[in-house]
């Protein structure tokens, strides 16, 4: 397949196999990262244990639309994410559609920050930032404010790494620059897209949910 | 040129029809879930009520690493460096808890 | 691989070696060759370790005398963290397997580079960049809370700069997850064809479970100083127990890396003592995949100890009895490796060239360190000897004794392959051995003091202690001295050696079959593996069968 030969580099002799390589490469890594956030979340249950009153208390005071809403955009841009994938594996034929659905999760990766940026504000407009002007007085409750911006934080991050790595491919591949079908750079994005979209849905019912019952 | 990724058919030609419907099914039983745990988490059950947030949160998790991620058609090899990680992280879980319950018993 | 060419026979055709291959100081900061990357963390790792061993030399001239009064408490409190922090993560962690590892896991499985080249290039800036940061954190007046970070004080009593020194660890913490993902790649993706996993130097094996540590632990360490860093730079109460932080919560997090972090520095000395030991001895290996099998043992079981480092801290009695328990069950793999590396050496035709004295020593020093880890494991003991020089004698014996004795072994032994000079055989025996005698003198009063009850971390001690800290302060001195000769005569070797051929130990294994240094890509021919490894004579055979054709026990896979 001489098409595929453009995208062979060392120390690679078959296609197939650099490809398997970043493959299984990738998903190493996202084992790395199933630690990382393990160990994010751990913090948090062991905080939640510890001062459970607390915790439901202080997530309450968390905008429940601004979270779910998000949790609803990154599933879609998972959703799209993966057609973007799955169509740049198909072939040729469906590069358009590859280049639209990665645009599309760009843009709902966009559309998660600017929420969370509205979110973040209304935080700080309510005195959720820990320190002296801390709105709420339960103790404990600091604490699952301390947790909430730096675990959100990390996240945003990886999140604004993905918007960029997708974005680069997006555009060029638009700009035909860069050959997208069979290409590993897709796939291997979009296992990290998908890997963001995970931690997020294991955040919701950890910050969104707790003492909503009245 | 055989498509390995589409979990449908092989022999049947990818269209973007297929991909949207195949990954749109997906999609929809996620939001279904995320709607459900919203407003479960309304309902007074006790300690259950976070409990089914989070087991709605790993069946969500599930779904997008099986289906989106693909890896029930994965090979072997690439299942077992996701167990890996599972596996340890649930270590880390289990031993840092076992100190923790029995220190502060969910007091 | 045909005898010829372990022989060195063949004459290869003249190209240039992978140092000539371009010559400016760009084609080496741009490399994407394993080889070269080697040789840049070589260098790097030397100068740390000389760092880390100026500030250790501080400590000990300190501690010859029970009032020193050299250095403040403060100052004293920076220096062994200084030492600590750069002799774990800047020396020790990546020192085989970023030197050695690199240099030789693609030449052993017959490969032309790593699966991810420009990954490789990648963690040696990470690691020069967390470097950068640790020196800045030096530099700018230090960080005083042991190389352990332990909350409260890191976060909200120190007044030093632990966020610079956490901020280099973090990002040297991520050069190690990126190395573990390229060579479990590697080692999956590129062997050569014939080249089974059982059919693998047990070195490979070594740096492959030490890998796959690097990847699953190395990402909890980042978390638990993220949250110190952010605790100190933006006030967010994580640990604080004002707020109901619980610093314990830090020593789970911290030590679920860090002791898995210990066997990412000894693992790969232990793949490199088995390298060593059949070669020197002219025996294969004895139970290889017990060996294999040991080593994944203790890479898996590694991961469910780490409560042992906190049996004072609080951590409930229960959760202690298990980490106890787990604790003495790891102790059985190493020690089966120690017995098969002893069994290797029966009936062999052993010599004693400065590779296998450094071997030889490994297994002696990481025997009593690892028996002196058992005391440890038992609550009871470590209640007694905890935060004492017991414990720093029985880790220093490990890591010093066992680690950086087999990467001495390594870069002796591998030194002609890396270079294509010969060092001087007498000096560098004269080094080991002096090493040898320099190590038990430092560190085995250690344990004696520690036993008897002198707190470790302390810059004063009790007068009873005195004879104790002279002998491992005069220790220290010669110990010195045989860690500064090698720059000398390895360097001299750089300059004046004797060219070497391509197998100047006539051992197996695919790096011996290609040219000393070898060729960018590594071999001119693709190898082709048709037997197992170390394929020296049986037990009861003389070594004048030492013959490659001689058929390994295990049919072909």
């Amino acid at each position: 397949m001489s098409e595929v030969t453009g995208l062979l580099r060392e120390p690679w002799e078959h296609f197939e196999r650099q490809r398997g390589a970043g493959k299984f490469g990738i998903w190493v890594f996202l084992a790395s990262e199933m630690l990382f956030f393990g160990a994010l979340i751990l913090t948090y249950a062991v905080c939640l244990i510890e001062h459970m009153d607390a915790f439901a208390a202080a997530g309450r005071e968390t905008n429940i639309w601004y979270g779910t809403s998000n949790t609803a955009i990154l599933l879609t841009s998972s959703l799209t994410m993966a057609v973007a994938s799955q169509a740049a594996a198909a072939g040729q034929h469906l590069r358009r559609l590859v280049v639209a659905c990665l645009t599309l999760t760009v843009a709902l990766g966009l559309a998660f920050l600017v929420v969370k940026g509205f979110e973040y504000k209304e935080d700080l407009d309510k005195h959720l930032w820990p320190g002296a002007q801390f709105a709420l007085h339960e103790p404990g409750a600091q604490l699952f404010y301390g947790l909430y911006w730096l675990i959100t934080g990390v996240h945003a991050i990886h999140l604004t790494i993905g918007i960029a790595l997708v974005g680069r491919l997006a555009l060029l591949g638009h700009l035909k620059k860069l050959q997208l079908d069979e290409n590993p750079e897709i796939e291997v994005t979009a296992l990290y897209w998908h890997l963001v979209d995970i931690i997020w849905i294991f955040l919701y019912p950890l910050i969104y949910l707790p003492g909503r019952v009245s | 040129m055989t498509n390995q990724n589409s979990a449908s058919a092989s022999k049947r030609p990818t269209t973007a029809w297929r991909l949207w419907r195949r990954n749109g099914v997906i999609w929809a039983a996620l939001l279904c879930l995320l709607f459900l745990s919203l407003g479960l988490a309304y309902v007074q059950m006790g300690l259950f009520t976070p409990t089914v947030g989070i087991v709605i949160a790993f069946i969500k998790a599930s779904l997008v690493i099986l289906l989106f991620m693909e890896l029930a058609s994965s090979k072997a090899l690439i299942k077992l460096a996701a167990l890996a990680g599972l596996i340890f992280v649930a270590t880390l879980f289990a031993l840092t808890l076992a100190d923790v319950l029995a220190r502060v018993g969910g007091q | 691989m045909t005898d010829a060419l372990l022989a060195g026979d063949l004459p290869l055709p003249s190209r240039p070696n992978y140092l000539q291959h371009g010559t400016s100081v760009i084609s080496w900061l741009t490399t994407t060759d394993h080889k070269r990357i080697a040789i840049l963390y070589a260098i790097t790792i030397t100068i740390f370790f000389f760092l880390g061993g100026a500030a250790i030399t501080a400590v000990r001239l300190e501690l010859f005398v029970p009032n020193g009064g050299l250095f403040t408490s403060d100052t004293y409190n920076k220096l062994f963290s200084f030492h600590g922090i750069v002799m774990v993560w800047f020396f020790l962690v990546p020192s085989i397997p970023n030197t050695l590892g690199n240099f030789l896991l693609p030449l052993m499985i017959g490969a032309p580079d790593v699966a991810f080249p420009r990954l490789n290039l990648t963690s040696w800036y990470l690691t020069i960049a967390g470097g950068a940061f640790t020196v800045y954190a030096l530099v700018a007046g230090g960080v005083d809370t042991g190389w352990t970070f332990y909350t409260p004080y890191s976060t909200m009593f120190s007044n030093t700069h632990v966020f610079a020194a956490a901020a280099g660890v973090f990002v040297a913490g991520f050069a190690s997850i990126a190395t573990g993902v390229n060579f479990i790649a590697t080692t999956h993706m590129l062997r050569a064809p014939g080249m089974t996993w059982f059919r693998l130097p047990l070195f490979v094996w070594a740096i492959y479970a030490t890998s796959i540590v690097m990847v699953l632990a190395t990402p909890v360490l980042a978390i638990s100083l993220m949250l110190v860093m952010a605790e100190r730079w933006l006030g967010l109460p994580i640990f604080d127990p004002a707020h109901g932080g619980d610093p314990i919560l830090f020593q789970h997090l911290f030590w679920f890396y860090s002791h898995p972090a210990v066997y990412i520095m000894v693992l790969p000395a232990m793949g490199v003592v088995s390298e060593i030991i059949p070669c020197f001895a002219r025996r294969r290996i004895f139970g290889y995949d017990f060996m294999v099998y040991a080593m994944i043992a203790i890479a898996g079981i590694g991961f469910f100890v780490w409560g042992h480092h906190m049996f004072v801290s609080g951590q409930s009695p229960y959760a202690s009895l298990i980490f106890s328990f787990l604790s003495f069950i790891i102790a059985v793999p190493s020690a089966i490796k120690v017995f098969n590396w002893t069994a290797s050496l029966y009936r062999g035709q052993i010599t004693f060239e400065a590779p296998m004295l450094y071997a030889l020593g490994f297994v002696g020093l990481f025997t009593t360190g690892g028996l002196s880890g058992l005391f440890l494991a038992s609550i009871p003991v470590d209640i007694h000897v905890t935060d004492t020089y017991f414990v720093v004698a029985h880790f220093h014996y490990i890591m010093v004794g066992g680690s950086v004795s087999a990467f001495f072994g390594g870069l002796h032994f591998w030194w002609p392959k890396i270079t294509g000079k010969l060092y001087s055989e007498w000096w560098a025996k004269f080094a080991a051995i002096l090493m040898y005698f320099g190590f038990n003198m430092t560190f085995f009063p250690q344990f004696v003091a520690g036993y008897l009850g002198m707190p470790r971390r302390y810059h004063t001690y009790p007068p009873e202690f005195q004879v104790y800290n002279v002998m491992s302060s005069a220790g220290a001195a010669v110990l010195a001295a045989a860690y500064l000769l090698p720059l000398g005569y390895l360097a001299y070797s750089l300059f004046y050696g004797a060219r070497a051929g391509n197998n100047p130990w006539k051992a197996t294994g695919l790096e011996w079959t290609t040219s000393s240094p070898p060729p960018p890509k590594n071999f001119d021919r693709q190898p082709r593996v048709n037997r197992g490894p170390y394929d020296y004579h049986a037990e009861g055979q003389s070594a004048g069968t030492d013959v490659p054709e001689l058929q390994n026990a295990r049919e072909v896979r």
